[in-house]
């Protein structure tokens, strides 16, 4: 037991800094990422307040919470699946903790005790709003509200995070058999997550579906899923025996799944790590060719790129879900219409209104896929002790930042401008506004870059066991990743709020001459400020 | 020529370095040895511009690496004590991408690259990807890459750790050849009969303080390295 605990500590220490306030940064920038916490928990509240007044003449305010128990379920199995994959397997420190006399199943166990605390985290900065939303709408609270609610947030990421745990372990397993590992696991992986996408698109019509029949709907919720039902049904007829059946449950699952995923873990891992090398070539057959600095800059930042399968699929995830909205927008237009037009849930527009501002729908469309799409937010922490070759080589800063920057808009760029084009022409968008959209196309992920980079300077994370830590548990990439939320969020409000009180060709060419300042204040900050948070980068 | 002038460099409140100052010349092969902790890494780090120092100055051939650290970082070549690359990276790729940031044309790096690899014997290996390499050909990867680019100054952190007999053999080849041409080659290293035999100056680092610093004959007398180093541990 003293050690597994010492192991525990030994593991976690280095992601809890996180937590610290007494480390070598500056408290102001460690307070940052609390407080943006804390503004988005603020505005989930607001949120549930307003959802619970409408609940509250139907008396079903806790159907509420089992929706959200459910949702959240969803995306942490969504996420979990590639980010399970690279936390588990082939990790730094496999050669140092298999080399210690510690059982195979303490390893796995550990692994998934961090992954399970960073779920545990951001499962919490979602359901606590909610809960604490909840004491004033209910009709009834008691002591045993508090105590389901306590024991649901602890219990609720175990099952995500072991089917998370299973998918990955499956897929790992999969692609460890190919030649191109990556390849292999990028396309299993969006495979995945399109998938999960579309059923949990399903459950939510099975959802609404519920509210409109109420009657025994604790039970069905638990036939859909046990924990977000369970949670319902213990609020409004609490039962400690069910209580206790549901904590029970999920140690077992908790425990079986330790004991059958260690039997193939170190079978997987060890066929990960396996190295293929390539046949024999004679140094007279090799490509020596001197390129410019830029060039080989971006060709290195693309290599690591597609070499890195989270970071391709937690980027890329958003532009492959623009190329299918502009795909499903092109043939299913007339279903969309009712969204969009739906003064409850959708954006409340006229037809007429809708028609003559399709460009500026476009342009909600790319704002959300930039401000989704948020690569750079891990581009300098993937460095991680390469950081000294950059810092060593006779390359000016500038140079070295801004060729992350490019490599992001190559990546970025040609799948929205696919995504136009298939827009352009279902609509015959005139030649001045697929220009602008164009432009656009270029500029706001341009704003999200910057911003990633920017936070990235601010918050390395130079010395992760593994890139899923650095794409997905690091500050860096939930500052952006909340950043990015609050443009997304602004770009739609803005937008609603100005439509049809202009015209779309002048409103775009006002919002490109915006981005313009805005890109050019970030790079300005960026050559200044973010040359002196370069130079302070140690290893 | 390297200047390190009274440099000094803090982590916190402990000086990693503590007012540093001696001069490597021209045509010098320069060893830099201490105990573990003693401020090599770091004095090395600030020399090639990875580190920033709190005070003082580091002058190669008259320029400031504070003030002008592309200019200087052109003229040297940086071995790390762990040979740190880009991983998934095949070879030949890392090496043209060192050689791009160095600016060498094509005709150079093409007649460096083929004589340090058929020396480290790496001539067929260049098409694999560095991941898959051992701990010594990583290192063969990083001396190759940094020394296609015919640097005039050559900065090494304990250089000969994980390579084979004959790369080490080889390495002091390369080494003497490029003294005779009036290069430095600066390294830092714990292998001290190696550096007794192969180096013309030295300096003792004790603490982040610079004990003993000078020729080779200087420091030593009529001892071993071995025996004025540790007479000097135990002060």
């Amino acid at each position: 037991m003293k050690k597994t605990y010492s192991l525990i500590k030994a593991c976690m220490t280095s992601d809890m800094n996180l937590f610290k306030l007494k480390t070598k940064n500056k408290k102001s920038s460690k307070l940052v990422p609390l407080f943006i916490a804390l503004y988005l928990m603020f505005m989930i509240w607001g949120s549930a307040n307003s959802m619970f007044e409408k609940l509250a003449p139907t008396h079903m305010q806790y159907i509420l919470l089992s929706l959200f128990a459910f949702s959240i379920s969803i995306l942490t199995i969504m996420e979990g699946i590639y980010k399970a994959g690279p936390l588990i397997f082939n990790c730094k420190d496999d050669d140092l903790l298999l080399s210690l006399p510690i059982k195979r199943k303490t390893i796995l166990f550990i692994r998934i005790l961090k992954f399970y605390i960073f779920e545990l985290l951001y499962n919490s900065l979602f359901l606590l709003p909610i809960m604490i939303a909840y004491i004033r709408w209910a009709e009834n609270i008691t002591w045993t509200y508090f105590l389901t609610s306590i024991i649901m947030l602890l219990f609720l990421p175990i099952i995500p995070i072991i089917l998370s745990c299973i998918l990955g372990a499956i897929t790992s397993s999969l692609t460890s058999r190919f030649k191109y590992k990556n390849a292999a696991q990028i396309i299993l992986s969006m495979i995945l997550l399109v998938g999960i996408l579309l059923i949990s698109f399903n459950s939510e019509n099975i959802m609404n579906y519920l509210i409109k029949h109420a009657n025994g709907i604790n039970d069905l919720i638990i036939k859909i899923y046990y924990p977000a039902g369970i949670y319902a049904k213990l609020i409004t007829n609490f039962n400690i025996k069910e209580l206790l059946l549901f904590i029970i449950i999920n140690i077992v699952i908790l425990t079986l799944s330790i004991y059958i995923l260690s039997k193939f873990y170190f079978k997987i891992n060890s066929r990960l790590k396996k190295i293929t090398t390539s046949k024999k070539t004679k140094i007279n057959n090799l490509i020596i060719k001197q390129r410019s600095k830029t060039y080989s800059l971006i060709k290195k930042e693309l290599n690591t790129f597609f070499k890195t399968p989270v970071f391709i699929i937690n980027s890329g995830f958003a532009l492959v879900l623009f190329i299918l909205t502009a795909i499903i927008i092109t043939y299913k237009f007339d279903s969309i219409i009712p969204i969009l037009t739906s003064k409850e849930g959708g954006l409340g527009l006229s037809k007429e209104l809708l028609n003559n501002n399709i460009s500026i729908l476009i342009l909600v469309l790319i704002s959300l896929t930039a401000y989704m799409t948020s690569i750079t937010n891990s581009v300098i922490s993937l460095e991680g002790k390469n950081i000294n070759i950059l810092k060593s080589l006779p390359i000016k800063i500038k140079t070295i930042l801004m060729s992350k920057i490019y490599s992001c808009l190559i990546i970025t760029t040609p799948v929205l401008l696919i995504g136009n084009i298939i827009l352009f022409i279902k609509f015959k968008i005139n030649i001045l506004e697929s220009l602008l959209l164009i432009v656009l196309s270029i500029l706001i992920p341009l704003v999200s870059h910057f911003i990633g980079i920017i936070v990235n300077l601010k918050y390395p994370k130079l010395d992760a066991e593994n890139s899923a830590e650095v794409v997905k548990q690091s500050t860096s990439s939930f500052i952006s990743v909340m950043i990015g939320m609050i443009l997304a969020l602004l770009s739609i409000v803005i937008i609603t709020k100005i439509i049809g009180k202009i015209n779309s060709s002048i409103f775009l060419i006002i919002v490109t001459i915006i981005y313009i300042i805005i890109n050019t204040i970030l790079y300005l900050y960026l050559i200044k400020k973010g040359t002196i948070e370069f130079n302070k980068l140690t290893v | 020529m390297i200047e390190i002038k009274n440099v000094t460099k803090k982590y916190g409140n402990k000086k990693a370095l503590d007012n540093v100052s001696f001069t490597v010349e021209d045509g010098d092969i320069f060893a830099f040895i201490g105990h573990n902790g003693a401020g090599k890494t770091t004095l090395i780090k600030s020399i090639v511009g990875i580190h920033d120092f709190d005070e003082g100055d580091i002058l190669i051939n008259g320029i400031s690496i504070k003030n002008e650290p592309v200019e200087c970082k052109k003229l040297m070549a940086y071995v790390p004590d762990n040979p740190e690359t880009y991983e998934h990276m095949k070879a030949i790729d890392y090496i043209n991408f060192i050689c791009d940031m160095y600016e060498i044309d094509t005709n150079e790096r093409e007649k460096n690259i083929k004589k340090y690899a058929k020396i480290f014997n790496m001539e067929d290996k260049l098409n694999d990807t560095i991941d898959s390499y051992s701990h010594g050909m990583k290192q063969k990867i990083v001396l190759i890459s940094a020394l296609a680019h015919n640097p005039k100054i050559l900065i090494m952190d304990e250089p000969f750790v994980g390579l084979d007999p004959k790369a080490v053999y080889d390495i002091k080849e390369i080494l003497n050849e490029m003294v005779k041409e009036n290069k430095i080659v600066f390294y830092s290293t714990h292998i001290l009969d190696v550096a007794e035999k192969l180096c013309s100056r030295v300096a003792i680092i004790k603490n982040g303080k610079l004990i003993k610093s000078g020729s080779m004959k200087e420091i030593k007398g009529d001892k071993s390295l071995e025996k004025v180093f540790m007479e000097l541990e135990e002060k």
